[in-house]
Formats: structure tokens, sequence, C-alpha cells
């Protein structure tokens, strides 16, 4: 599904990822765990396809397509997602119409009819109640004044309802007591199935054990150093980083 | 130049003698004023980022009946009454009166002062040289008088249209009386061709005890047009006068307002959203002068430039030595879509009073790089997801607009006027 080969990925003059490989099948759950500043944001915003990151060479394909012609919103019509580790407040604009605005900018994408409002409803209502949002934050501006937890279960609320064929989670994990994590896990497994994939960035073993992946990297400095199963992450957060790779 | 326009305007003010029976006095009087202040001077402090070049340079002739009559747009939503003012001149053919006549007194202003000679006094006559032309130079104008107690929900909508009337202008004035706790809104729309016209209007209002006035503008002049627009409001004790105004047309465009809380617990709000494209100057004064205590105010106004564009806002409140108690507020935010817009804000408090609340802020930037991208990352365009970010920047100014035919079709010019510039305003992200 998604299939990346020597990427190099600059911002500014600087190399942050330096001759990535990875690929990740349907029906498959990965994690790449890493320290701060291994490259692993930055990755994730290259997939994504954020401005300034400058892929300054390699190649990422996501469902047989050149990801990198594509416009960031092009990718997202595609089937990727991007969970944020900082999810953006946007004064002004409510959830819902966000929310609304798109799912029918993907829908357009690929040629379906826009959902009509009592649809679009139904189908929110029902995103909010399974990952215990309340509805009254639909009705507020996107992110704002929302707890750190909030914003990350409105980033799972975002997810469940563009249904992303591989949703990429920076972070999602961060700031987050235990209740919330529950809450984030339960909705990143409800979104495992045969035909999608996820792809887990963390640097802690915590959110792992709520959602098993399948296969775990180990990045430091730009590039995978190392991979295997789920057993790799209590290793390294037993013997640390160093030691593992 | 200043000979030249004073005779051809003193002219002009001649030949209007006797058009409005009574006021040929005022009218000497102001044009005599004119010929001594002229133009404002393009140093003058609250005129310095209008551009008065095509006033100083040219005599605008007296707008006529064009040839064909333009198409006059629908109503955004349900009426009391609506006025058509082509060229300057009022159009009988293309009004309704709706079932306000019942309601109020509604006269043309050339018979205003027939019976009531007394009223002249009231007439503003204007502290620069294009209000005091637009003194001089009266003509047409709608007299608009509510009775104490009288309600009208629905809004009056004012249509003036310029068309065919290069080197010409138009001088409006409009008058607005509501008695004790009458009420009444009034919509007021400017479109206009591409002839270089010059629209030159004055409103003023006397809003009596517990009497409330709502005014929204929609201003969409033609693209070569001169706007220059004032409000003169005076309100009672515990009245009310709310004003929203777009402003997106024109080449030059002005627009002051003026309110005077003259009772204790008056109320205005005064809002804004300018639209300035490339080329454009758009330039919003307001002066809220508390004469007495326990008045309250507050503005709220938003403008988006885009590249080349200019627009600026000057808010001034005044609060007198005995308005104790008054509450003032006052927010100005610029967008500007690249470093060639430019957006000035020069908020002014002048406070006599020791006991107040009054707060002001402004502030000028650039649409949020790291929002784009977080709405783009979510499957929607940067086209729409700049326009989804101008519309949430602007709407707080629109938000007490009180009808929704009228405020959504006001949202809708924004988006439509970001539509027109979709290859623009892609700020670089930089990093937090």
């Amino acid at each position: 599904m998604l299939n990346i080969k020597d990427l190099h990925v600059s911002v500014g003059d600087k190399e942050i990822v330096k001759g990535l490989n990875l690929e990740i099948k349907a029906g498959e759950t990965h994690a790449i765990m890493g320290l701060n500043g291994a490259g692993k944001s930055t990755l994730a915003a290259a997939i994504a396809g954020r401005d300034d990151y400058e892929v300054t060479s390699g190649s990422i394909e996501f469902g047989g397509k050149d990801m990198l012609a594509l416009e960031p919103h092009e990718r997202v019509g595609e089937g990727l997602f991007l969970g944020f580790q900082y999810p953006v407040e946007i004064p002004g604009v409510s959830n819902l119409n966000f929310l609304r605005t798109a799912l029918n900018s993907v829908r357009k994408y690929r040629g379906e009819a826009e959902m009509s409002a009592a649809e679009f409803m139904k189908l929110v209502r029902e995103k909010a109640k399974a990952l215990n949002m309340d509805p009254e934050m639909l009705k507020r501006f996107v992110n704002v004044g929302f707890s750190g937890g909030e914003k990350k279960r409105n980033e799972m609320v975002q997810m469940a309802v563009l249904d992303p064929k591989l949703a990429i989670l920076d972070e999602t994990d961060s700031g987050l007591d235990i209740d919330a994590l529950k809450t984030v896990a339960e909705g990143i497994n409800t979104q495992r199935r045969k035909d999608t994939a996820i792809l887990l960035i963390t640097h802690y073993q915590r959110l792992l054990s709520y959602v098993q992946p399948d296969v775990v990297h180990v990045m430091i400095d730009g590039r995978i150093v190392k991979s295997g199963g789920k057993e790799l992450a209590l290793e390294l957060e037993e013997k640390g980083y160093a030691d593992v790779a | 130049m200043q000979d030249e326009l004073t005779t051809g305007y003193s002219a002009q003010a001649a030949a209007l003698k006797g058009t409005v029976p009574g006021a040929d006095d005022l009218r000497a009087q102001a044009m005599t004023d004119f010929g001594t202040h002229g133009f404002p001077h393009a140093r003058a402090e609250d005129w310095r980022y209008s551009d008065l070049k095509a006033l100083r340079a040219n005599v605008y002739a007296p707008a006529e009946a064009p040839e064909a009559m333009p198409t006059i747009p629908a109503s955004m939503g349900d009426t009391a009454a609506r006025f058509v003012f082509v060229n300057g001149r009022y159009q009988e053919d293309l009004s309704d009166l709706g079932d306000l006549w019942q309601a109020a007194s509604i006269r043309p202003l050339a018979n205003h002062f027939t019976s009531n000679a007394a009223r002249l006094d009231e007439l503003v006559r204007g502290e620069d040289g294009v209000s005091l032309l637009n003194t001089a130079l009266l003509r047409d104008g709608m007299v608009i008088s509510v009775p104490a107690g009288v309600e009208v929900d629905d809004p009056v909508e004012i249509v003036h249209v310029m068309t065919e009337a290069a080197g010409r202008a138009a001088h409006l004035r409009h008058v607005i009386e509501l008695g004790e706790g009458a009420k009444l809104s009034v919509f007021e729309r400017f479109i206009g061709d591409d002839s270089a016209y010059w629209q030159n209007i004055i409103l003023q209002a006397r809003i009596a005890e517990g009497a409330n006035l709502g005014h929204i503008r929609l201003q969409e002049e033609g693209a070569s047009a001169l706007h220059t627009a004032k409000v003169y409001a005076n309100v009672d004790a515990v009245g009310e006068y709310r004003c929203a105004n777009m402003t997106a047309g024109g080449k030059m465009a002005r627009f002051e307002a003026h309110v005077r809380l003259l009772g204790e617990e008056a109320h205005a709000t005064v809002d804004g959203v300018a639209l300035t494209a490339t080329g454009q100057v758009h330039d919003t004064l307001t002066h809220v002068n508390h004469v007495v205590p326990f008045a309250t105010s507050d503005q709220i106004f938003r403008t988006v430039a885009d590249a080349r564009g200019k627009t600026s806002f000057a808010g001034k409140v005044t609060v007198a030595k005995d308005a104790q108690k008054t509450a003032a507020d006052q927010s100005f935010k610029a967008l500007v879509f690249d470093r060639t817009a430019e957006a000035n804000a020069k908020p002014e408090l002048e406070i006599f009073a020791d006991d107040v609340k009054c707060s002001h802020g402004a502030t000028v930037g650039e649409l949020d790089a790291k929002a784009i991208f977080y709405l783009t990352s979510r499957g929607i365009d940067p086209v729409t997801a700049r326009r989804m970010l101008v519309e949430a920047f602007t709407a707080g100014a629109l938000e007490r607009v009180a009808f929704d035919e009228i405020r959504d079709a006001m949202m809708d010019r924004i988006g439509t006027w970001m539509a027109t510039r979709a290859d623009r305003a892609i700020p670089e992200v930089r990093e937090a």
C-alpha cells in the first residue's frame, strides 16, 4: 500500500531524512519509534506533503500512485490521513463545518456525490459517540479551547469520518492521560481492517500496549536502523535506543 | 485649481436654486464655506489615507438620467419598503413603498422643508469640502420619520445605482428620524457601472429615547468609482444605533460614521468589513462620542487587503468629562495577502472622565500557513481553505447583522471575492 524508497527530506538547508525505506501492506500496523530529532515527524510531514519539507530524492508511492506528484489535499483524496502531534486551532471555523467541508472535498476528489446534511450529521454523531466526544464540541471552533486530550480525540473523529486507507499518527499519544489514551487507542483499533493500514509514530512504548503493531521500526538520524516484531518496542523501552540499535 | 472648483461648483449650486424649497440660504452658505476650505489637504491627519486627487483635479458635473435604465437587483429577503435612486435621483417607478407609508412618514428631501422650515437647522452642514459640497448641492434623498412607539420589523432597502456617469457626481442626503421607542432598519446598497463617477452621500439620523435604528450598508460601487459616505447619528437615552458596513467596491471609497451618544444608556455598535483588492483604496473613519454617563459602544472591524490594496481604519472614541461609567470597546484586525498590501490602523481614545471602561485592539497579520496546511491535510483544497479562513476572520464583524438573508449575502460576497483571487495568498509555512 505504501512504498517509500531511499527517501531524502530537507528542511531549509538541513537534511533530516537520509535515505529511508519503508513498505506497509494493507492490513498492517507499523510503528516507527525514535528519539526527538530522529526525523519521525519530518517523515510524516513529507508523506502528507507539507510545503517546506523538500524531498530531495527518493520516492513515495501510495496505492500505486506517486504521492510526490500530488498536492496535500489530493493525497487525502487518495486515502491518506495525517494525525497531528499539535492539532491547529482555527477560530471562526466550526468543527462541523470543517468536517463536512473535508468529507465532501474528499468525496468530490473521488467523483462521489456530496453527502446530504442529514446523512452527514448522522455519520458525525455516530463517530463522535463511539469516541466519547460530547456532541456540543462539534459545534465549537476547531480545537479552540480544547484540552490536549480533546484535541487528540478530535483528530480521531476526523480520521473516523474520513475513513482513510492509511492513517499516519504522529505522536498521537503524547500528552494524554490514561483514559484519553485508551479512547484514542480504541479509535485506532476501530480503523484497523484488512483493507487499511496504520503507521504510528511515537517515542514511547505506552500506546503500543493498546494498539499492538505488526512491525516496529527504530529510526535514528534519518534512517530506519532496525525492524522487528512488537517485542522490539519492549526491548527499546528496557534497554534504550543506543543498545538496541 | 481651487478657483476653478469653486467657480464650477458655485454654478452648479446656483442652478439648483429652488429645487429644495427653503434650503437656498443653507446651500449658499455651504458653498461659501467650500470656497474657503476647499477639499481636505492630503496631509490632513484624518484624510491622509484617502486619495482625493480626482476630486482636486476635476469639477464633477451633476449626474443626469441615463439613456438606459439599469437593471435593479432583487431584494435580499422581505422588505418594508424599497427606494431606488439612479444617478442621484429618486425613481418612483422602480421603488416600492410597501406598507411603510402606513407606519411612517416618507417624503422626498425636496418637500421636507416646505412645511417644516425649522427642520433646516437640523440638517448637518458638513465640516470639510466633501460634506460641504453635499450640502451645497442638495437635491434629492429620502426623509423617513417613524412616529413614537412604531416598530418596523423588515428592513427598508435603499438602492443607489450609478450608471453612464463618467465625470459626474450625485450628492444624496437621507434623513432618518425615529420617535421615542420607534424601531427601524435601513439597508443601503451601492452599485454602479465602470464609469468614473463620484457618489457623495450623507445619511443623518436622530434616534429618540428608547428608539432603535439598524443600519446596514453594502458598498459594491463600480471599479472606477469614487465613493464618499458619511453617517451622522445622534442617539438619545436608552436608544440604539447599530451599524454594519461592508466596503467592497470603488477605486477609492471612504466611509465615516459619526455617532453621538447624547442620553444615558444609549448604545452604539459600529461594525464593518472591507475587502480591498489590488489597486483599491478603502478608508474607514469612525468617531463615537460619549457625551453623557452610562452609554456604551462597541466596534468590530475586519479588513482584508490583496496585493497593492490600501486599507485603513481610524477609530476615535471621545468620552466627555461627565460621561462616567462609559463602556467602549473597539477591535480592528486586518489580514494582508502579501507585503505590498497596506493596512493602517489608528485607534484613538480621547478620555476626559476618570471612571470608564474603554479598550481597543488593532492587529495586522497574514493568513496562518499552519491553519491552511491543517485544512488541506484533511482533503480541503487550498483555495477553499483560504476562503474558509477569510470567512472565519471576517464573520465576527457581520454577526450583528440582524437579517439572515442580508448577512448570508454579505458572507457570499466574501466567498466570491476570495474565489476571484484563487491563486493569491499562499504564505510560506514558518516553523513555530
